[in-house]
């Protein structure tokens, strides 16, 4: 056995694998169409299959966030038999088998690559706790909906939301609790939401909404739905919340936080000053 | 923002513990109508609440199967893993130091090339500590500038003809990203230290 503290082969740190032209061609294509991710693995499963005539192609991936993946095209069932033989989980299986290792190679670290930009475009966007948009997300929303809202006239309201007590929850019964709490009003509120709108937690126990084209009785109605699913899922969470609309009251995505903070601390009966 | 599209819904369906596949079936308005999960573990009861709750926000009308795969092959294969504790470089001295786990036994490999070159060797150097013969060395090693980061590809060729391994990964820290490409590249090689003389 060669050891690497002998005689260390000469390492370039930019050298770049030629690929087949056709897959490399094949994936630069489908890139101006599509961003990588899970869409991007199918498409190339779809593309090495019409090539070689492949009655069945799969993938399977291994990702610190999922564990094992498995993508089949066309089918939903993995055989596990067809990986044990191979002696390794992740890899690309053709049936035929007429696909070169080095395309197989090719396939598979493409698709690794785009399972892997998929899952951190997803978890950089949420909040890790309740699976809905962060702080930074949420900003990034809000000032495309002033941005619309200013331009064209499009109303939305602003809801901020944070839950009663939340500080005792946590200091009597533990952070734990204090996390299914959080976790409870995080699902509870994404289920409220239409589809067009965003919600986000956006601090320790403050929560956010955006209600596109909504003002009045829709708020309202977003608070009725809110409030039922809390209470269909047994959950007694106390809320309180504030509201800013635009463009009524602002266009300006800091005023408009400051504004539905305001009323959402004259309701609890808190000054800001 | 996160757009609720069915990537996004695939995607957080294999998010959750034990699911391995996601199958969907579309109606002819194109909703997804049917989604057909391959699941490990005996008990489908959470996995199958969990994913109503998740379908529910997406697909109010999707009908949600589970089908349990055959644990017994997976979970040998994954017990056969290595695992990467840690990779980290010292400025300093300029070493990178790589932990890798196998079956309870730590293998620790050094290498003083650097934080992306030390990484990969220490990679192999520790899997030789933990008795796997590794006849392939490093040939490349390349960061690849994302809109989204810097994932990082290792070559490895075989000592013996030109066949080369590629492995691709993005982790915190280029030493991290670095020694886990070398893991996956090696993959198919690491059943076991079989090969050791």
């Amino acid at each position: 056995m060669s050891s690497l503290n002998g005689s260390r082969p000469h390492v370039e740190e930019s050298v770049t694998r030629d690929y087949e032209p056709w897959l490399f061609q094949a994936m630069l294509d489908e890139l101006t169409n599509n961003e990588l991710g899970i869409g991007f693995v199918y498409s190339l499963l779809e593309l090495v299959a019409k090539r070689y005539s492949l009655s069945d192609v799969t993938v399977t991936l291994f990702h610190e966030m999922t564990g094992v993946q498995s993508f089949r095209l066309g089918q939903k069932n993995v055989d596990l038999d067809v990986f044990a033989q191979q002696g390794s989980l992740v890899g690309v299986i053709c049936n035929p088998d007429v696909v070169p290792e080095s395309e197989r190679d090719a396939i598979r670290t493409a698709c690794q690559l785009s399972l892997s930009l998929h899952l951190a475009r997803y978890s950089s966007a949420r909040d890790h706790l309740t699976n809905i948009a962060n702080r930074r997300s949420f900003d990034s929303t809000l000032e495309t909906a002033a941005a619309r809202s200013s331009r064209y006239g499009w109303p939305f309201t602003l809801v901020l939301a944070d839950l009663n007590d939340f500080k005792a929850v946590n200091d009597r019964l533990g952070h734990a609790r204090g996390d299914d709490l959080l976790r409870r009003f995080g699902f509870a509120l994404r289920s409220s939401v239409r589809k067009g709108d965003a919600a986000a937690r956006i601090g320790g126990d403050e929560f956010a909404v955006i209600l596109s084209n909504a003002e009045g009785h829709e708020v309202t109605g977003f608070l009725d739905r809110l409030r039922s699913n809390l209470a269909s899922a047994g959950n007694v969470i106390e809320f309180s919340v504030g509201t800013a609309s635009s463009p009524r009251d602002s266009v300006d995505p800091a005023e408009l936080f400051r504004i539905a903070d305001a009323r959402l601390y004259a309701k609890k009966g808190i000054s800001l000053e | 923002m996160m757009s609720i599209t069915e990537e996004d819904f695939e995607l957080e369906l294999r998010s959750l513990p034990g699911v391995l596949n996601v199958g969907m079936s579309h109606g002819e308005s194109g909703e997804v109508e049917l989604v057909k999960l391959v699941i490990l573990g005996e008990s489908p009861g959470p996995i199958r609440t969990q994913a109503t709750q998740i379908a529910n926000l997406y697909f109010p009308d999707v009908t949600i199967e589970l089908e349990v795969a055959d644990a017994a092959q997976l979970t040998n294969q994954v017990a056969s893993r290595v695992a990467l504790l840690s990779a980290e470089f010292d400025e300093v001295s300029g070493v990178c130091e790589v932990r890798l786990g196998y079956e309870g036994r730590i293998g620790v490999g050094r290498a003083e090339s650097g934080r992306l070159i030390g990484a990969v060797e220490g990679t192999l150097a520790a899997l030789r500590e933990l008795a796997f013969e590794i006849s392939f060395h490093l040939e490349a090693v390349t960061t690849v500038p994302t809109v989204r980061g810097l994932p990082i590809v290792v070559t490895l060729r075989s000592f013996s003809d030109d066949v080369d391994l590629y492995g691709i990964a993005q982790s915190e820290g280029e030493s991290l990203s670095a020694a886990r490409a070398t893991l996956n590249a090696l993959n198919r090689f690491l059943s076991g230290p079989k090969n050791a003389d």
